[in-house]
């Protein structure tokens, strides 16, 4: 691996949440980051949040758990899911399993729990702050943390977790425990934010509005990254040159590809417009990945990803 | 007579919006009364039905300029989880004042817009006033992406169960005529546990929540009863849309599991953005490798390219996609209808685009089961 190899820049703080709408890709932009921070020697943990556990297919690994399990060298994966976040917290405040069981596993106050505004964000952030102030013999476990957050909505949610549960806690028990959740969340040499959208128009205009609404999180962004981007097959002037005499081949098999080349040219058209929308709107570096011709499935789709986010970042 | 309700189901980011307004515009050319009531702030959907914006109340879409002769009509509204949930606690509450006390409760200004499943049940009870109204013979939902199916579905019993009268006597009880005292009743360990967890302020504000909606969680059991029927209802179907992508046809099928095991009645499924092969082959010999007079030998390569890798794209692609249509069937019910609507060369952008599509979607999903 060579200078040029090294992927995202080191200097990006150490919680890097991947944010973007549902179906974007960001599972795999996660873990192509997560990817990068290993392969240059971060010990690197990838929190998977919305409990699909998709990370260790990726791998070839047996599935994950709430348990740190590892993928490859220096790389870890976890799913932390509201539920397992809320008893690891509960079991830790109050010592007694059983009386987890008890509150929680209650017909009559499951609801009332899952209705505390933001209090299963607030837990899975918690569970995050946790990963970050984890030591073993006096040393921190992990250099770089990388959470696939959930879906854009949520994710912001996610985001004002903290700050909704603080307004209500005030001083309760909890309040302690999410100020420094939200300090560390809220602190952009801390935590980065990375978002990910598709290079059509209305994911480039939910990402613009994401944008507007982040305020002081704005800070925070270090990149957007537009996934799943097709390679132009030929430009413009080329393909108006060609045409007539194409068309003069008058063969149907041509004439049908023609089209599939048109809709193609013009599909990179709205690609080429969405990512000059982006970049004009946000103050951070936008990087295209491109599209493979299947789902990404093994490490080597990810260090494909990742060779071009490199390439796009410099 | 009560409408007749489609429920659009399936992954985010599968074209489900689009469907939902094709589909209900296709009803509204058959002559009958639709509406489309979508949940995604969508502005562009209002755009491409040409409509200013898409709100909580029905807007006429103007079919009319697109079909002229379309004896029905066709409302859109888009909706707003926020104002439905203050119209249903003015609706319902007893008197003016304890509306007020809701409505001004910090728990709830964070409840109503934050709550888990809160989006996913005024979606439901905005349903049941469409379904209920009479101005309509069919309405079309089209659903919150979620990735979890059954929060949508059980969020009406989840917010029912949330209101209930149990909860409140367990919760609170009354210290005083006008006062009331957070959880000094029933276990102590639960109650030692809950103030531990969110502490004593939050119970305190709950329990003044729970104490003003009191007049409304009859109310709010009652209608959640209603969407369990509406959902069940033999005129209801779930069409589950999906694209070819394995991980949003995955989603379908687990769905169509909940749907089973749910018992509400599964209609077929829409396959969006499906390609289709190329129906004459193309070879290499079919182009001329030398460039024709005026066209630089670079540029007459590179467009050459573009064909044949367009050409072998589509048919891989084409057939990755039939793939997955055969899988799905497959895992479907026998005889599960499976509509495919073809990729479309450009976005959709205007009522004829949405119209167009309508061939592709089913005509009749009642008499499929």
């Amino acid at each position: 691996m060579n200078e040029t190899d090294q992927g995202f820049p080191p200097s990006w703080p150490r919680i890097l949440l991947v944010t973007g709408k549902g179906g974007v890709g960001k599972t795999t932009v996660a873990a192509t980051l997560a990817v990068q921070a290993a392969a240059r020697g971060e010990r690197t943990i990838l929190v998977e949040t919305s409990g699909a556990r998709v990370v260790p297919q990726l791998f070839g690994r047996p599935s994950e758990g709430y348990a740190p399990v590892v993928m490859s060298p220096r790389l870890s994966a976890i799913s932390v899911t509201p539920e397992a976040a809320l008893e690891d917290y509960v079991v830790q405040q109050i010592k007694v399993r059983r009386l987890y069981k008890l509150v929680f596993e209650n017909r009559i106050m499951g609801p009332f729990i899952e209705a505390v505004p933001g209090l299963h964000d607030a837990l899975q952030l918690g569970k995050v702050m946790d990963l970050e102030r984890e030591t073993r013999r006096g040393t921190r476990v992990w250099d770089r943390i990388i959470v696939d957050a959930p879906a854009t909505g949520h994710g912001l949610t996610m985001m004002g977790a903290a700050r909704a549960m603080m307004d209500l806690t005030r001083a309760g028990p909890m309040f302690e425990g999410l100020r420094q959740v939200h300090d560390v969340l809220d602190d952009p040499t801390k935590t980065g934010l990375v978002l990910v959208a598709l290079p059509e128009e209305m994911p480039v205009n939910e990402t613009l509005d994401l944008w507007d609404r982040l305020g002081d999180g704005r800070r925070q962004v270090r990149m957007c990254v537009l996934n799943q981007v097709h390679r132009r097959l030929c430009t413009d002037r080329d393909w108006a040159a060609a045409s007539p005499h194409l068309q003069a081949l008058a063969s149907p098999a041509v004439a049908e590809a023609m089209d599939l080349v048109s809709a193609t040219l013009s599909r990179s058209a709205r690609q080429e417009d969405a990512h000059a929308r982006l970049a004009s709107g946000l103050p951070v570096p936008v990087v295209d990945l491109p599209a493979l011709s299947h789902r990404v499935r093994s490490t080597e789709d990810l260090q494909l990803l990742g060779a071009a986010l490199t390439e796009g970042l410099q | 007579m009560s409408a007749r309700v489609i429920i659009c189901c399936g992954s985010g980011g599968v074209g489900k919006t689009t469907v939902s307004a094709a589909l209900a515009a296709r009803f509204a050319r058959e002559g009958l009364r639709v509406a489309v009531l979508t949940i995604d702030p969508a502005r562009r959907l209002a755009d491409s039905l040409g409509i200013g914006e898409l709100t909580n109340t029905p807007r006429r879409v103007p079919l009319d300029r697109v079909v002229p002769d379309s004896t029905g009509h066709l409302d859109a509204m888009m909706l707003d989880a926020k104002s439905t949930f203050d119209e249903m606690v003015r609706r319902w509450s007893p008197d003016a004042e304890s509306a007020e006390r809701v409505l001004a409760n910090r728990y709830y200004q964070a409840a109503s817009t934050r709550l888990g499943g809160s989006h996913e049940y005024m979606a439901m009870e905005r349903l049941l006033q469409l379904w209920k109204g009479g101005d309509y013979d069919v309405v079309v939902l089209d659903t919150p992406p979620t990735r979890h199916a059954l929060d949508f579905l059980k969020a009406p019993d989840r917010m029912s169960g949330l209101m209930d009268q149990g909860v409140l006597r367990w919760l609170v009880m009354p210290k005083t005529r006008g006062g009331w005292r957070a959880l000094e009743f029933g276990s102590e360990a639960v109650a030692r546990v809950l103030k531990r967890l969110v502490g004593r302020g939050v119970i305190g504000e709950i329990a003044e929540f729970f104490d003003a909606f009191r007049g409304l969680a009859d109310r709010m059991r009652d209608r959640s009863l209603e969407v369990r029927n509406l959902l069940r209802d033999p005129h209801t179907r779930f069409l589950l849309v999906t694209s070819p992508a394995p991980t949003a046809r995955a989603e379908a099928l687990y769905f169509l599991d909940v749907l089973k095991t749910e018992k509400m009645p599964f209609g077929g499924f829409v396959v969006n953005r499906t390609a289709t092969a190329p129906v004459h082959p193309l070879l290499a010999s079919d182009l001329p490798e030398v460039p024709p007079d005026g066209l630089s030998p670079d540029a007459w390569s590179a467009c050459r390219g573009a064909l044949l890798e367009a050409h072998a794209a589509r048919s891989e692609q084409a057939a990755v996609h039939a793939d997955a249509v055969r899988i799905l069937r497959e895992a479907g019910p026998r005889g599960a209808p499976c509509w495919l609507v073809p990729e479309q060369a450009e976005d959709l952008h205007d009522l004829h685009g949405l119209v167009g599509l309508g061939p592709h979607l089913p005509a009749d999903v009642w008499s499929q089961s």
